[in-house]
């Protein structure tokens, strides 16, 4: 479950890579539009993952959340 | 009949007095619930339930009551004992008598013990290489977060506001439990357990929400023996056992215990966990904003100087055509002049030869000869003579000269010796 976690940080990091050669320059087109269309991915990626982490909040007494666990795992 | 004036102008009633007295006493916070250190004297406990006792040292004493029900006492408390109280001032108006109305009281050889303890198990803890085994890593974007502590706590409150203003409705589950007396270690350790079912991924997926990827365990400050779970085997062991990364959030920033020695990372307070681990959501949009910018920025410009460097490549292959007809006709050229140049000197080496050719060729013409005064014989039908061997005396033979001939005969023969 921490994969996901590391695939925010990597793509972070790979698209780091991939802004800072382009800032550089000096490629052709190809490898341009190849690289903008992986740097693209990248950013959907990171917000979806962003989205992801909405979501329902919960506050039980222990006794509550015990019970809850009890059922689901029967 | 006497009215309250005439009551006011004479010596005060004892009873008026000695309540004015509790006032001032009671309303002063500086005899408001304060920890006081001595020995118990005079102890007693009486059937209806209120103890009585006076704290003393060798500087002074005063009179106690723990009354009824008030807070557990430690059955190991009895005369002489040395203790901690948490007191406040009182006066009993019917003996005129200031008193100390004890909240809480421990008996200090039990926090001396606690201490040992607690020693021992770092002690523990460390011969087991627990305090420095590797720590789980705290995941960049928590996707569900367990938070055990007390239900409906000022740190709950401040952590929730925390979560709230750097990521609004970040998934988490708060699982409310007592951080403190002696059900605490108990209640901790069952919500260190459910927080581990909760990242059970069939468990989660079950509930409709993503596993706990992160729990904060934590309280907030306060006495020493109120933190002291956080200090007890049960707890540290749990926290060790953790398949999740777990953030120890215990007290004030001086408190260090047990729990924080072996945790994934340790906060100084809650607040101080929130601000560890809960990203600050607008400044990750910042960060993916600005890189998109940047992405597209960086590549419209290589684009556009690939496009650039293709209308050079352009004009250059438009005149390329030229450029190597232009090369064609130049070495044509070259070549003509050099063909022309080789003929040339070719003719007249062969008119030179020629020439050359005429002077060895009009050397060697008789006529030439005959000019050098030489001459030439022939026989009348026109041979010529070139040897004396077939003459016969009166033979007729033409002489040739330069200028001329003449008819000549023979006379005699003489065939040479030599």
């Amino acid at each position: 479950m921490s994969d996901k976690k590391q695939t925010y940080t990597e793509a972070i990091q790979r698209l780091e890579a991939i802004v800072a050669t382009l800032e550089r320059g000096g490629m052709g087109l190809d490898e341009t539009l190849k690289l903008y269309e992986e740097g693209a991915d990248l950013l959907r990626l990171c917000k979806t993952e962003l989205t992801a982490a909405e979501g329902r909040l919960n506050e039980l007494q222990l006794g509550e959340i015990e019970a809850e666990l009890q059922t689901e795992e029967q | 009949m006497t009215g309250r004036g005439e009551v006011t102008t004479g010596p005060l009633p004892i009873g008026q007095f000695v309540q004015l007295v509790k006032q001032t006493v009671i309303r002063d916070p500086l005899f408001k619930n304060q920890a006081l250190r001595g020995e118990v004297t005079q102890w007693k406990q009486y059937a209806s339930g209120h103890t009585y006792f006076s704290l003393r040292d060798k500087d002074g004493q005063m009179r106690a009551v723990i009354w009824k029900g008030r807070c557990a006492i430690d059955p190991s408390i009895k005369e002489g004992s040395e203790v901690v109280v948490l007191a406040s001032l009182d006066l009993y108006i019917q003996r005129g008598e200031i008193q100390l109305n004890v909240e809480r009281i421990e008996p200090v050889s039990i926090l001396g013990e606690l201490e040992k303890n607690k020693l021992l198990l770092v002690e523990q803890l460390r011969k087991e290489g627990e305090l420095d085994r590797p720590r789980l890593v705290i995941p960049t974007l928590p996707r569900h977060i367990a938070i055990i502590t007390g239900a409906g706590s000022a740190a709950l409150s401040d952590m929730q506001r925390l979560i709230e203003n750097r990521w609004p409705g970040l998934r988490r589950t708060v699982i409310g439990v007592l951080v403190q007396g002696p059900r605490a270690t108990e209640e901790i350790v069952r919500g260190l357990a459910a927080a581990r079912r909760l990242s059970n991924p069939s468990v989660a997926k079950k509930r409709g929400e993503p596993p706990v990827d992160l729990v904060i365990v934590g309280r907030g400050g306060g006495s020493p023996e109120d933190l002291w779970a956080f200090n007890l085997e049960p707890v540290v062991r749990a926290i060790i056992a953790s398949p999740v990364p777990v953030v120890s959030a215990v007290g004030h920033e001086s408190d260090i215990l047990v729990s924080d020695l072996v945790a994934d990372l340790r906060a100084s307070t809650p607040s101080d966990a929130i601000e560890r681990v809960v990203p600050v959501l607008p400044e990750l949009y910042y960060l993916l904003d600005e890189f998109e910018e940047r992405l597209s920025v960086a590549s419209r410009r290589q684009i556009h100087d690939s496009k650039q460097l293709l209308s050079i490549l352009h004009a250059r292959l438009r005149v390329a055509p030229m450029a190597g007809l232009n090369r064609a006709k130049a070495k044509v050229l070259a070549l003509s002049s050099r063909i022309q140049i080789s003929t040339n000197q070719n003719l007249g080496l062969q008119a030179t030869r020629l020439a050359h050719f005429e002077a060895s060729l009009s050397a060697i013409h008789p006529q030439r000869v005959l000019e050098r005064g030489y001459s030439m014989t022939q026989t009348s039908d026109g041979a010529v003579l070139s040897s004396v061997k077939g003459l016969e005396v009166g033979q007729k033979v033409i002489l040739n000269f330069a200028d001329g001939s003449a008819d000549a005969e023979i006379k005699n023969t003489d065939e040479g010796e030599k």
